[in-house]
């Protein structure tokens, strides 16, 4: 088992710059992800770690052995490629043993071995197929099982389940995670797809303009965002500008337009009163309200998308708009006036620098 | 200072991370074999031509006249063969050999590009009965016959014995005879011949139009002549462009159609001219000057299209048709015009290479039709001493030339397609810059570099002979083939496929044997196979470097040489033509195995 340090690892592309002093350590046996939107640089930090990429700036290292200038094949990591990259001239076994042979083992273990590892991934009778003859699901746990045969040090996955199907998206998802567990292989993720960093990962790393944002596990990045991107990026959320009035603590009175809201300060910053600010709420911590009179904001519901679970209703406040999860039940119609609730401690106030550009993006 | 020595440092370590000895070694053998057998000669010609004043040979009437000798048009009424008869005969006025050159280069280019778009509007956008006879009519002339074709064509325009003169004369029995000589000549041959590169090109581009492009401007209410003018031609014109250029330099640098027409008044002719006295160990420089003059020319050609096309673009054409190609039926007019017009001007233009197996299977073909059938004249090739030499040579110099464009084109479009170091498109322009550069160049630097640096060496090609440069200049001359094939197959080869080895812990070399050769394979054959091909056509080099060893008993010569020193021996065309048998069936079988054993999407471009 082995331990992934990155220390400052800069990367720039012409006038892009890829990777910016990303910092990171992945321990023993830890599923550790990468995640961001493309072209945040996450790919580049995972090719600068198998060594198809040479830093400008920054240290690499495997334990204690720094192998920032190690040549691809000297490194001992194996990587799963987002396409695959299963050789169409071979066969599932010749493609599973090449990693073997170059080790120089006996015919009888590499045979052995390769046995193993595809009754692993479930695809043993397999071994005499070509790539081409196999389903997307197959390829993905073949391209796995080339990659674990060889027993690295280090497990790269560059988005592994992005070019297959939504349920057997969420199938291989389980099983990798499992797989990992029960191998323990330190693992580095990367993905672009919240949802499957949240579920997968034993830690997340933001990536956004090639730096990191915040690592932390799922529920930390989900609930305590340090940062407006982060908050918008992980999970669905909903922003509502305005004013801060008040503050105590790390509690303050938020107004937007004629209503005031109770919500708490992000970690890491600080507020005053009078500064502009944005509040994230996710929109399922909404609820409509009758009675209560505290926390509250009036609003028309513009449009309605029925989503299974829950109606999503575009709701107008003001001059904003903001997306809540509502009870289907309610069979809310364009039009009506709505007063909705939200708890003060899912009302996470953040200074405004940067909304509108998040906005833009969304 | 300090900054600047580090900068250096990281700029190493950089270099050295991305290049491993394999690469290295890719990128230096191909970067050592342009050097000494392209770049070094290259410069010693622009040396020679610069020690002499350049300019000199501007004021020689001979190669710049403002005084025009001789007449387009001669007719005269002659008593011939026992009747009178109007004789007409084109001949073309001449204004100095450069002048000559370049007119008939921007004629011969202008005329094919007419003829060649025309052709392709045809067959892109039309369907009719019999289509597939018309796309390949209109691509025998590109059928490599080195001077039989030229001489095919001759003979067809001579007003005393020719076809055409038999046909007005004889069968239609009008009192006209016509005749096309000299200059004229020269540009007839090249347009009937260079036509179809410009109509492949065409098509090619044509069919790789998106169609929703035109369908969009038809509902607009664009309509034929105008839908082809605002959309067709505009979209159509790399193709155009890409054609045109290569047509140009072929003009420039062909040297057949001036040997056959014995019309000296051109670069071409005037620097082959001194390789024959250049046996004695002496070129003179005005060959040098002369080949600069070539190589400006068809550099400025370059640099003229450079805006549609890149070099990468031609040596390889995609026959495309990605898309459902949008096709017509022509109306009755425009179907009696396609067989009234089209298919005789098409049948005319594959005519050469008909007459070509005219020649070499009849026994006597000097009045207008010919006579006999014969054998003799194939078993000739195999029995004269000389001409099976040549053969023998041509094919031991593309045997050897060839394996080193393997080789050479592997490693060179492997480095520039996956190599992450600055500075590559220089590599991808020097390998591919071949295609542009006119052979007679080449020939005329060899000569200077060799016999000059090299003296005495094997290299030397006035001590030991050609053969030696022989291969090297086919190896450069037409590595691109290859080359883009290599560059062509690597770009459908995912990096990913590389990685992969790499990161299980493969070499580079390792990577190389078993995931990328087996993977390109088949496109390092057809490369390879393509450039055979026109090594074993090769003319300009083969019949200024190639003579230079003399021909007697186990000479040096290649096929084409022979074949142009045959042409005016007695029986000579016959055994020439059955030489041009020789290759038509060699060119066959290589379009045969590369488009449909290995499915690969080459298309010729000519000579």
């Amino acid at each position: 088992m082995t331990r992934v340090v990155l220390k400052e690892v800069t990367k720039r592309f012409e006038d892009v710059v890829a990777a910016d002093r990303v910092t990171f350590q992945v321990e023993e046996g830890e599923l550790f992800t990468l995640l961001g939107p493309s072209g945040c640089g996450k790919t580049t930090t995972l090719r600068i770690i198998a060594g198809f990429e040479m830093p400008d700036y920054g240290r690499i290292f495997f334990d204690e052995a720094d192998v920032t200038f190690k040549k691809p094949y000297e490194r001992g990591c194996a990587m799963v490629f987002q396409n695959y990259a299963l050789w169409p001239h071979m066969s599932v076994y010749e493609n599973i043993a090449y990693g073997l042979k170059l080790r120089k083992l006996p015919k009888s273990e590499i045979d052995k071995r390769v046995k193993e590892v595809l009754r692993l991934v479930g695809l043993e009778g397999l071994e005499n197929r070509h790539p081409l003859q196999l389903s997307g699901g197959q390829q993905q746990r073949v391209a796995l099982a080339r990659a674990l045969v060889i027993e690295p040090k280090v497990l790269l996955l560059d988005e592994p389940l992005s070019n297959l199907d939504a349920k057997l998206r969420l199938r291989m998802r389980e099983e990798l995670k499992s797989l990992q567990k029960e191998l323990g292989i330190t693992t580095i993720y990367v993905t672009h797809d919240q949802e499957e960093a949240m579920s997968i990962s034993d830690r997340i790393a933001v990536m956004r303009k090639g730096r990191i944002l915040q690592i932390g596990s799922p529920i930390k990045v989900y609930m305590d965002p340090t940062n407006l991107f982060v908050a918008t990026f992980i999970g669905r959320s909903t922003l509502l500008r305005g004013i801060v009035e008040e503050v105590s603590g790390r509690r303050v009175k938020f107004k937007v337009g004629a209503f005031t809201l109770d919500g708490r300060i992000a970690e890491g910053f600080n507020m005053k009163k009078g500064e502009r600010a944005v509040a994230v709420i996710r929109p399922e911590d909404f609820s409509i309200e009758f009675k209560k009179a505290s926390n509250v904001i009036d609003g028309t519901v513009k449009l309605t998308m029925f989503l299974g679970p829950f109606m999503q209703a575009k709701v107008k406040i003001g001059s904003q708009d903001i997306s809540a999860y509502l009870d289907p039940e309610l069979k809310l119609k364009p039009g009506e006036h709505i007063r909705l609730y939200i708890d003060p401690d899912d009302v996470v106030i953040f200074p405004a620098e940067g909304w509108e550009e998040l906005e833009f993006e969304a | 200072m300090m900054k600047e020595g580090r900068n250096l440092k990281s700029r190493f370590k950089h270099l050295f991370f991305y290049l491993d000895l394999t690469l290295l070694t890719q990128m230096m053998i191909p970067l050592f074999i342009f050097f000494i057998f392209l770049i070094g000669p290259l410069a010693t010609v622009l040396y020679v031509a610069f020690q002499y004043n350049p300019l000199n040979i501007l004021r020689d009437p001979t190669f710049l006249s403002f005084n025009p000798q001789g007449q387009l048009v001669f007719m005269a009424k002659r008593y011939f063969r026992g009747e009178w008869v109007n004789i007409i005969i084109f001949r073309g006025v001449s204004y100095g050999v450069i002048f000559n050159s370049l007119a008939n280069a921007f004629f011969v280019t202008i005329c094919s590009s007419i003829l060649g778009v025309i052709i392709a509007f045809i067959l892109a956008r039309y369907e009719f009965p019999g289509k597939i006879l018309f796309r390949v009519l209109a691509t025998v002339p590109l059928l490599m016959t080195p001077f039989i074709n030229a001489f095919v064509i001759k003979k067809l325009f001579d007003w005393r014995d020719g076809l055409i003169s038999f046909f007005i004369n004889d069968v239609l029995n009008l009192p006209y005879r016509v005749g096309i000589e000299s200059l004229a000549g020269v540009a007839v041959t090249q347009i009937m011949t260079f036509f179809p590169i410009i109509y492949l090109n065409v098509f090619s581009s044509m069919v790789n139009v998106d169609p929703s492009l035109e369908e969009q401007a038809e509902s607009l209410g664009a309509r034929g002549f105008r839908l082809f003018r605002t959309i067709t031609l505009p979209l159509s014109l790399p193709g155009l462009a890409a054609g045109s250029a290569i047509v140009f330099i072929f003009s420039l640098e062909d040297i057949a159609a001036p040997i056959v027409f014995n019309e000296r008044r051109f670069i071409s002719y005037q620097i082959f001219s001194r390789f024959i006295e250049a046996t004695t160990g002496q070129l003179s420089p005005v060959a040098a000057t002369l080949a600069i003059i070539l190589l400006t020319l068809a550099l400025l050609a370059f640099a003229g299209i450079k805006e549609y096309v890149s070099l990468k673009q031609y040596a390889m054409l995609s026959r495309g048709g990605r898309w459902k190609v949008r096709i017509s039926k022509p109306g009755k007019k425009g179907l009696i015009a396609i067989y009234a017009f089209v298919l005789p001007f098409l049948l005319f233009t594959a005519f050469p290479q008909i007459g070509v197996f005219i020649y070499a299977f009849s026994q006597e073909w000097s009045g207008p039709l010919p006579k006999g059938f014969t054998l003799d004249n194939l078993s000739r090739i195999v029995i004269d001493p000389l001409v099976s030499r040549a053969i023998i040579n041509s094919l031991s110099y593309s045997i050897v030339a060839v394996t080193m464009i393997a080789f050479i084109g592997l490693s060179a479009s492997y480095v520039i397609a996956r190599a992450k170091i600055p500075g590559l498109h220089l590599m991808d322009l020097l390998v591919t810059s071949p295609i542009a550069l006119p052979g007679l160049v080449i020939a005329v630097g060899y000569f200077y570099f060799f016999s000059t640096f090299f003296a005495g060496t094997i290299l030397d090609p006035v001590r030991t002979g050609p053969y030696f440069l022989l291969m090297f200049a086919y190896t450069v001359r037409r590595l691109p083939f290859t080359a883009r094939a290599v560059f062509a197959g690597l770009q459908q080869v995912h990096v990913a496929l590389e990685e992969a080895s790499l990161n299980l812990g493969a070499s580079r070399l390792r990577t190389l044997v078993f995931i990328v050769i087996p993977l390109i394979g088949l496109n390092i054959l057809s490369g390879a196979l393509i450039s055979f091909v026109y090594c074993m056509s090769e003319v300009s080099t083969g019949v200024t470097l190639g003579g230079l060893g003399g021909i007697s008993e186990g000479h040096q010569a290649p096929i084409t040489f022979i074949m142009m020193d045959y042409l005016n021996r007695i029986r000579g065309p016959h055994i020439v033509a059955s030489l041009g048998v020789l290759l038509i069936s060699i060119q066959l079988t290589v379009i045969f195995l590369v488009n449909f054993a290995f499915k690969q999407k080459y298309a010729y471009i000519g000579v």
